[in-house]
């Protein structure tokens, strides 16, 4: 039964708890937006069913019962609309702050809590986003905040290997202590593998 | 006006207002629980919420009642120590829910009742704002509504982030949608340092 | 050195802000964050006393040098911190952060409750960057930052009571010789504040009362126009 728009508030609910939450990315809430969308559903069968009752040329003063509840409807499907929007804006503008702290190959952990249409979105934004840098010839990713030495010390968290750095191959062993240029450290300083060491 | 997708003016015309219908409507019997059949009829009052009851208002289908906590005796609380009342219990969405009512309420003080109330209590505010401990959670923060609480926070995020600054210095950090605890292992292998 | 007399206001672009402002609380872009008030200031000029011979640097903002042992130089805070760090050169402190100027500019601070005392615009960053690489440096270390932390604190002070009426008709305020720091400390709180009093103190919403006396809520409506410090 359509419940005029408790659903939908749910999920807007949901949005805040999205944006809220920073230590994780919370996954696509797909029963609840399907409940929704069926729900708007119900609602447009709701003012079709008023719609066609309407007396054209009615003279009653004020309203038509059926247009006064087709109009209650109306609202509702555009409601609800907005919530199920909404939603998916939160966590559009949340899925393209990853690629900017992330990179282009994220997690598998943050991969599975994307719904289908958002990894599609993830992808498309990111081709965009490294054509665009490709062609600028520029890592606009890099430098979120104002640099200072171009040198960094950082040590090893993660197990990386091999690596070219500077073109020169380095095995950057977990807990192992290094100095490189701040660029080629910050997207794995962001990615959590390295952490900036103050001796 | 708000934004379309702001979640908060979303989440603020979820409350519920009192309406009055001043004619019947088909198919609305969902919305008052006393109702016995699928409609509501002329006259009845029943609690809908504000997206529904502004639209209907403006239609003229139905009249609003202001809710309780606009009403003379909070005013006189106010008038009394504006920055003791708990306008958040009343209604966290207290300014937000006053602004939208104001122009189709029947009652012309709504507005400057409002902005008696802000600038009563915003003085408090501002002298707690940039002071208070930052780590215990204010008592007095439970008053606040959530467009205040925004507001105290933002001062707050301000004092913190000047203190970070302060004390440590810029520095990179993770990402912090990884969370704290996550190790990673070499999962992440293909990178291209050039 | 030169001297940055700041003006600073505050203002108050309605159409601009609150759209960004509401809709990604977390992440305030269009403010600055500590760490990027600090980059601006890197920008300020100090005096440096080179420790070797070098060649004149030419770079983007400028050239610098030739560099001679002990014939001061003038050069960009970033480029003097990077100098020490390597070992290249001693900082000199700025005139300003010497201990008497300091005790007296916390003096006059302390008096005057309707004015700011000029000193740089970057004083905040620009102390505790040199107090953080070029300690040795310095003179009163000790004495020079509880000045500098004295001086902010009572400066703060100031600006929270200068700023307590606020109203819809408040469009721009104006904090002569306030700092950067200062200025970024509080521009969050204050941005919300101003959008808010400007949303509620409205023509349409606050009717003038029409004799209706039974409320003496109608009457606070009408604020001049206000500047909060004299020119």
């Amino acid at each position: 039964m359509a419940m005029f728009g408790k659903k939908g508030a749910e999920l807007v609910r949901e949005a805040k708890q999205t944006l809220a939450t920073t230590d994780q990315f919370r996954p696509f809430n797909k029963d609840l937006f399907e409940q929704v969308v069926k729900e708007t559903e119900e609602h447009y069968g709701h003012l079709q069913e008023r719609m066609s009752q309407i007396r054209v040329n009615d003279s009653t003063e004020g309203g038509d019962p059926n247009f006064v509840g087709g109009c209650a409807q109306h609202r509702s499907v555009l409601r609800n609309k907005r919530c199920l929007l909404a939603y998916v804006n939160a966590r559009m503008s949340k899925i393209k702050h990853l690629r900017w702290d992330l990179g282009a190959v994220l997690p598998d952990d943050i991969t599975g809590n994307l719904s289908a249409t958002e990894r599609t979105f993830f992808q498309g934004y990111s081709d965009a986003l490294s054509s665009y840098m490709a062609e600028i010839n520029l890592d606009l990713t890099v430098d979120s905040t104002p640099p200072k030495d171009p040198y960094v010390q950082i040590r090893v968290i993660g197990n990386l290997g091999e690596v070219l750095l500077d073109d020169q191959e380095t095995s950057l062993l977990p807990h192992s202590i290094h100095f490189m240029t701040r660029t080629e450290a910050e997207p794995l300083v962001m990615q959590g593998l390295l952490e900036i060491y103050q001796g | 006006m708000a934004n379309y997708y702001d979640l908060d003016d979303i989440l603020m015309e979820e409350e519920y207002v009192t309406v009055h219908f001043k004619f019947e409507a088909k198919g609305l019997g969902v919305l008052d629980p006393g109702s016995e059949h699928d409609d509501i009829e002329a006259g009845a009052v029943v609690d809908i919420p504000l997206w529904l009851a502004h639209d209907l208002c403006l239609r003229k289908f139905v009249s609003i009642k202001l809710p309780s906590f606009y009403n003379e005796r909070i005013r006189k609380e106010i008038q009394a120590d504006a920055s003791c009342v708990d306008l958040g219990r009343y209604c966290p969405y207290f300014y937000e829910l006053g602004l939208r009512l104001a122009p189709i309420s029947p009652d012309p003080t709504l507005g400057s009742f409002l902005l008696y109330c802000l600038q009563g209590r915003y003085k408090d505010m501002l002298c707690k704002a940039h002071t208070v401990a930052l780590t215990t959670a204010p008592k007095f923060l439970n008053l606040l509504t959530r467009e205040e609480t925004q507001l105290f926070e933002a001062a707050r995020d301000s004092v913190k982030s000047y203190n970070k600054w302060r004390f440590q210095g810029a520095r990179l950090e993770r990402a912090a949608v990884l969370g704290r605890k996550r190790r990673l292992n070499a999962l992440l292998s293909p990178f291209e340092l050039t | 050195m030169e001297h940055v007399t700041a003006v600073v206001e505050l203002l108050y672009q309605f159409g601009v802000n609150s759209m960004a402002g509401r809709a990604s609380t977390e992440l305030e872009s269009s403010f600055f964050s500590g760490a990027e008030v600090e980059f601006l200031a890197e920008d300020d000029m100090v005096v440096i006393v080179p420790s070797l011979r070098m060649d004149t640097l030419h770079l983007i903002c400028g050239d610098f040098g030739p560099f001679m042992p002990q014939v001061p130089a003038s050069v960009p805070l970033w480029l003097g911190i990077a100098m020490k760090k390597r070992g290249k050169c001693r900082l000199r402190a700025p005139e300003w952060m010497s201990v008497e100027n300091l005790t007296q500019v916390l003096e006059l601070e302390r008096e005057s409750s309707q004015e700011f005392q000029p000193l740089p615009f970057h004083y905040v960053e620009v102390s505790r960057l040199l107090l953080d690489n070029a300690r040795d440096d310095l003179v009163d270390v000790y004495m020079v930052q509880t000045l500098i932390e004295d001086i902010r604190n009572v400066r703060f002070h100031k600006v929270q009571t200068g700023l307590q009426t606020l109203s819809g008709k408040t469009h721009a305020v104006k904090l002569k010789n306030l700092g950067a720091m200062e200025v970024s400390l509080i521009r969050p709180f204050f941005v919300k504040a101003l959008e808010k009093f400007y949303v509620h103190d409205n023509e349409e919403l606050v009717q003038p009362s029409q004799g209706e006396t039974d409320t003496p809520l109608a009457s606070v409506d009408r604020h001049p126009r206000r500047v909060l410090r004299p020119r």
